[in-house]
């Protein structure tokens, strides 16, 4: 589903590799925490699935296509195969719960029958029923995280990628928003999450990728936030 | 494409920048106006040539005390000459007639003019217009009753440098009208790309394509183009309505200057419009690809 051979990330303006020789593969369906302190490389490893910055050296693949040799009009399609979730959410603030949604498939061209279908199908899953015309600025943090999760899977992307969905909740917030991400894996949807939190990493006990300064330093099937804590 | 998304994008856009949008109209409505002018005097000039290079080229002047032998060996000259391609008489009686036709409009003028202070002539078209000097030479001023030859294309020269040099400051000033208006065309495009970059952002994420992203930008411009496009026509309509027509209704009826027809501003509105959308839209593009990460 998405590999990575010899990938190294060299950005001009530091003398350190923010990707260092990195090489892993992750396969369909899986669950796989990214984790590593600030600066660690982990932002770097999400663009470049998402093909926003290419590796200096180094091929990546996303569901069997080299992104190295895509061209640029093959990378929208791209990232119609991928769903993102952020820390700060990224909803459009002068449009209602449902219409942030739709946004995602109207931009892509579907058909508004097809969008006033599925719609309220994954409201209903996130658990936002009955919130639809609300805006954003009244809803909770949770619940704001909601409606972003539903934009990122209301297309059915092969992978989600979250940039630690969790950074701006609660701890209780956090569980549930953790149980939709679970949830959204089961269907069969890959989902790589960079995280800072240790409390959920120890809790679910999947996959763990460490990135240590831009090396892979640790990748472990059901692992632990940090050995010692 | 969904239309009704592309166009509510746009309508948004616009008037979020509204004063931006505002500016960019008027300065692409006075460039496009200034070019739509530059044109119309160009295809006056081409009209007044015909007018004037037709009719006349070179006159002989008559004195007052010419002798019938002395008139009629001009003549016979002329009518033997190979540089000669036509002429005509113009007698006294002619002469004042011509210009009180020419200057209808200023009575005070013609009452002010003895019938016989317009001196007979004759109109002499040459078979090349370059070869003046000839004539010239054949018919010395003051003598045979010759009062004086005049090279009326010699004059004309100096009416179409100044009409040439009207054209040419127009288009210039329009040119670097034009230049402001697509830097402001660009600047409104940063800006509005700016405002929208949430949008554009998460466009680029979901996988809208580029043409989807970029399409209410260009579209954006192109109809800020289009207005100003429609102000500049509205500008040449009014021109020729309040100036032309009536400031030099006289002139114009005399036949002194071609009157500017409905079919030359119909005839150049087009191309206004396409400048006017075109360049707006190319402007936005090379904006966009430039500068703007979408």
């Amino acid at each position: 589903m998405i590999e990575l051979q010899h990938v190294t990330k060299i950005y001009p303006t530091s003398p350190r590799p923010a990707l260092d020789d990195v090489s892993m593969q992750i396969d369909k369906g899986e669950f796989v925490f990214l984790i590593g302190s600030s600066g660690s490389g982990k932002s770097t490893f999400l663009r470049m699935l998402l093909k926003e910055e290419n590796p200096t050296t180094g091929v990546i693949k996303v569901n069997d296509k080299n992104l190295g040799t895509m061209s640029k009009w093959q990378v929208p399609k791209l990232r119609r195969t991928m769903g993102c979730v952020f820390q700060d959410f990224r909803l459009l603030r002068n449009k209602t719960v449902a219409e942030n949604v739709a946004f995602a498939l109207e931009v892509i061209n579907k058909p508004s029958r097809t969008i006033k279908r599925v719609v309220p199908e994954v409201l209903e899953m996130v658990g936002l029923d009955g919130k639809e015309n609300r805006l954003p600025g009244e809803l909770s943090g949770g619940e704001q995280q909601r409606v972003a999760i539903a934009r990122a899977f209301v297309n059915r992307p092969l992978v989600l990628l979250a940039d630690e969905p969790t950074g701006n909740l609660d701890p209780e917030t956090s569980q549930d928003i953790m149980l939709l991400l679970e949830r959204i894996n089961r269907t069969g949807t890959t989902v790589v999450m960079a995280t800072h939190d240790y409390h959920i990493v120890d809790s679910m006990r999947r996959r763990v990728i460490e990135l240590n300064d831009g090396i892979l330093s640790r990748d472990q099937s059901r692992g632990v936030y940090g050995l010692g804590r | 494409m969904r239309v009704n998304f592309v166009l509510s994008e746009v309508a948004a856009g616009l008037r979020r920048n509204l004063t931006m949008t505002v500016a960019m109209i008027l300065t692409t409505g006075i460039s496009l106006g200034l070019m739509g002018t530059g044109l119309l005097i160009a295809n006056m000039i081409g009209d007044m040539r015909e007018i004037y290079y037709d009719k006349i080229q070179v006159s002989i002047y008559l004195a007052d005390g010419i002798t019938d032998p002395q008139r009629d060996s001009i003549a016979a000259q002329l009518d033997s000459s190979p540089e000669v391609k036509d002429y005509v008489y113009e007698s006294k009686a002619d002469a004042y007639q011509r210009f009180t036709q020419q200057f209808q409009e200023q009575p005070a003028l013609i009452a002010n003019t003895p019938e016989d202070a317009l001196p007979e002539s004759f109109r002499v078209e040459l078979v090349n217009p370059q070869r003046y000097p000839v004539i010239a030479e054949q018919f010395p001023n003051g003598q045979n009753g010759v009062d004086e030859v005049r090279d009326e294309g010699d004059f004309l020269d100096r009416l179409f440098s100044l009409l040439n040099g009207a054209r040419n400051g127009t288009i210039a000033v329009a040119l670097v009208q034009a230049l402001a208006a697509l830097l402001l065309i660009s600047n409104t495009i940063q800006l509005a790309a700016f405002n929208r970059r949430n949008e554009t952002n998460i466009m680029r994420l979901v996988g809208a394509s580029r043409w989807y992203t970029q399409l209410p930008f260009i579209l954006e411009a192109a109809l800020a183009g289009l207005i100003g496009a429609l102000l500049a026509i509205g500008g040449l309509v009014l021109t020729k309505v309040l100036f032309v027509d009536k400031t030099l209704a006289g002139p114009i009826k005399a036949g002194i200057i071609p009157p500017v027809d409905w079919s030359a501003i119909i005839a150049i509105s087009p191309v206004i419009a396409a400048a006017g959308v075109g360049l707006a839209a190319v402007a936005a593009y090379v904006t966009l690809r430039l500068y703007v990460r979408l």
